[in-house]
């Protein structure tokens, strides 16, 4: 497992679902690779110091999303197939939050949506000078 | 081992210590109990391991009350110091493998390394959080079925708080059912699956950890004048709370939040957000719930 790995106990999302979401992610940006084996759950509890009913819970949602599967007897691994379909729901869905909640803040700040848009260009044409 | 705590009454002279307190713990779960100074914590284990005979109700372990030989399969941690000052610590581990037959040398010999605990130092000596890590090695030494642990971090500096933890949780991958009060609630919320609150002797919030932080949420919506109209509020059982400071108004909702920050937009709030409660927001509810949610008290 990276050693990016972290869980913030304090903030107000559920620890497995912190779990999943770095799992998400690291299949994503292929830190961890397809056919990769995760840590088994006690393991990961130990390292991360959290409750193994808690590390087990986001592996079941993991293995339902399709992104690992479990070998009985050899442990979760990264689905071979998962990188495609799932890592690419993963990234989408990463960029769209991330997009989602600037636009809700710069509406909550009182810009008009004229505005937000010429922030947007903006943006576009410094990220992806090549298309403007 | 399963444990149910069942109606504990715990009554001195007209003073009610615990009042009707319920909750179950699932073999080889941990379970935080949380609550303000003399909520009746200690009380509760007390009455759980029958060092405190209750008023009314009883424990059960796997169903059946405690008996002497069950009573060998629990590990305990008070929260009063159990030690004796003139003793020295290789003195309280020669007790302690007087009194229990699974008491493992190998082990409280590693625990005693672990807390860098001199086996020839006196009690007396220590210092208050050497004095709980000499108390956690003593009940994690029997290997114990069930631990019931009052405060095992007090007093104990961030680095051994992080080792009894992990000690915790390593007897909870051991299908070991774990008992635990803390004051840090971050502690509780790692090494916890389920928890219970207790007010004045009563149970507030009970549940998994989980499922109480993703069933909670704060839905805050900002009005152009404080003249709005909550009436219609009221009504919608999935809000617990509604909150007004001035221009803005807070609901305490035990939903997604969706649908209620839905309803904050058609009031003609300008903007609206939904914030996430942390198991400490949620604790402050349960223990005081006319204050202000910590969370959003910080963000303003």
């Amino acid at each position: 497992m990276p050693a990016v790995f972290t869980i913030d106990p304090r903030s107000g999302v559920p620890i497995y679902l912190q779990i999943i979401e770095q799992v998400r992610r690291s299949v994503a940006l292929r830190l961890l690779a397809p056919g990769e084996q995760l840590p088994t759950v006690k393991q990961l509890a130990l390292d991360l110091t959290v409750n193994p009913n808690t590390v087990a819970r986001a592996y079941r949602e993991l293995e339902r999303a399709e992104i690992i599967e479990t070998a009985i007897g050899r442990g979760c691994f990264v689905r071979d197939d998962g990188t495609t379909a799932s890592s690419r729901g993963a990234v989408n869905t990463v960029a769209a939050q991330g997009l989602m909640q600037a636009v809700r803040e710069a509406k909550s700040l009182g810009l008009t949506s004229a505005q937000v848009r010429a922030f947007f260009e903006a943006a576009l044409k410094r990220w992806f000078p090549e298309k403007k | 081992m399963s444990l149910s705590v069942e109606h504990l009454t715990k009554r001195y002279g007209a003073f009610t210590a615990l009042d009707d307190v319920c909750f179950e713990v699932p073999p080889g779960s941990v379970f935080g109990l949380l609550g303000p100074n003399g909520a009746g914590k200690t009380t509760t284990f007390k009455c759980m391991l029958g060092l405190a005979r209750p008023s009314a109700g009883t424990t059960l372990l796997d169903g059946a009350p405690l008996t002497p030989k069950t009573f060998a399969r629990l590990g305990y941690v008070a929260e009063r110091s159990t030690l004796y000052g003139w003793m020295s610590v290789r003195e309280h581990l020669d007790m302690q493998r007087h009194d229990f037959a699974r008491f493992d040398a190998k082990r409280a010999k590693e625990l005693t390394d672990l807390f860098a605990l001199d086996p020839r130092s006196r009690v007396r000596s220590l210092s208050k959080g050497l004095r709980t890590a000499l108390s956690v090695v003593l009940a994690f030494s029997v290997d114990p079925d069930v631990l019931i642990l009052d405060e095992p971090t007090s007093g104990l500096d961030p680095l051994n708080q992080r080792a009894v933890l992990k000690l915790i949780i390593e007897a909870a991958v051991r299908g070991r059912t774990v008992v635990f009060s803390s004051h840090q609630i971050g502690q509780v919320e790692r090494a916890a699956d389920h928890i219970a609150v207790l007010r004045g002797g009563r149970v507030v919030l009970s549940g998994a950890v989980d499922d109480l932080k993703a069933g909670s949420k704060i839905v805050e919506g900002t009005f152009e004048t404080d003249a709005i109209a909550l009436n219609g509020l009221a009504s919608d059982g999935r809000i617990s709370r509604i909150d007004q400071t001035g221009r803005i108004v807070r609901l305490t909702v035990g939903s997604g939040g969706e649908a209620e920050a839905q309803r904050l937009a058609e009031m003609g709030a300008q903007s609206v957000r939904v914030v996430d409660l942390s198991l400490e927001d949620i604790f402050l509810n349960a223990v005081d719930p006319a204050r202000q949610t910590a969370g959003v008290t910080e963000g303003l």
